[in-house]
């Protein structure tokens, strides 16, 4: 994302991961997922809960509470978000719907996961930190 | 391993989790007390306490201790590792197999040793 003002033509899917509340680019954004038992990967952080199989594709899910640091949301939701480098899926524990977001695209932090984050915004009548799913794919695939 | 799938598994649990070896990665299984202070615990790549009732140990020498596990000759499809994953546990992960509706992780051997020797020392 190379703007820094949400433009309200964008829509996006609004949820939420414990108090906190993510808005991803609805064309990234392929379903809501009930995902279930999940097998840990070996060696992996703890907000990688674990894998599922999903139409013949291994997903892997991310407690994005435990990613941005606001501690562990049970839920068994997720949106599965696609990209044409690979998917993945984070959890939910509510999904407001689709909606515009408008506010600063401005990242939310100058290290770590918070520079895939980005606001202040809001979407669906709440504060949201929008996410950079390109950026935190790559984060994520570095080892995070 | 013949492309996308493998031919000869041992699949292990650590704790309560699963991990899955190529059978040609293991040349021997031992006791545990046959390699006191030498082996990793495949436990320890789950964030559990080192503990083993198994070790594997590969032809170069490396050796990974499992709680449990079980010999499958059968043949299975691999299914690709995520893209977002292949950095993980040093990169050792072949990808999953499917096995009684279940997935397991498929892990080579000696570089699943070095992982868990390097954490190790990061550890100490």
């Amino acid at each position: 994302m190379g703007v820094t003002e949400a433009e309200g033509r964008q829509s996006y899917l609004v949820f939420a991961c414990g108090s906190s509340w993510y808005a991803v680019p609805a064309e990234s954004a392929a379903e809501v997922v009930t995902f279930p038992e999940l097998t840990r990967v070996p060696g992996a952080p703890s907000f990688l809960l674990g894998v599922f199989a999903h139409r013949g594709e291994v997903i892997p899910v991310v407690d994005m509470a435990l990613l941005v640091g606001t501690g562990s949301q049970s839920t068994k939701r997720a949106v599965l978000v696609r990209l044409p480098k690979g998917s993945l899926a984070l959890t939910a524990s509510t999904v407001a719907g689709v909606s515009l977001v408008s506010g600063s695209l401005e990242p939310l932090g100058t290290s770590g996961v918070h520079m895939h984050l980005r606001g202040p915004a809001k979407g669906a009548q709440r504060d949201v930190a929008v996410i950079d799913p390109d950026g935190l794919f790559d984060h994520l695939s570095q080892g995070a | 391993m013949q492309g996308l799938r493998v031919s000869g598994t041992l699949l292990c649990h650590a704790g309560a989790h699963r991990i899955a070896f190529p059978a040609v990665d293991v040349a021997v299984i031992d006791a545990p007390s046959l390699h006191a202070g030498r082996s990793r615990s495949a436990r320890q790549a789950f964030g559990e306490p080192a503990g083993a009732s198994r070790v594997l140990l590969a032809p170069s020498g490396e050796t990974v201790g499992v709680d449990t596990l079980e010999i499958d000759a059968e043949v299975y499809r691999v299914l690709p590792t995520p893209p977002a994953l292949v950095r993980v546990a040093g990169g050792c992960l072949l990808g999953f197999i499917s096995v009684r509706g279940e997935l397991w992780p498929l892990v080579r051997l000696v570089e699943f040793e070095h992982f868990l020797a390097g954490a190790s020392r990061e550890a100490a």
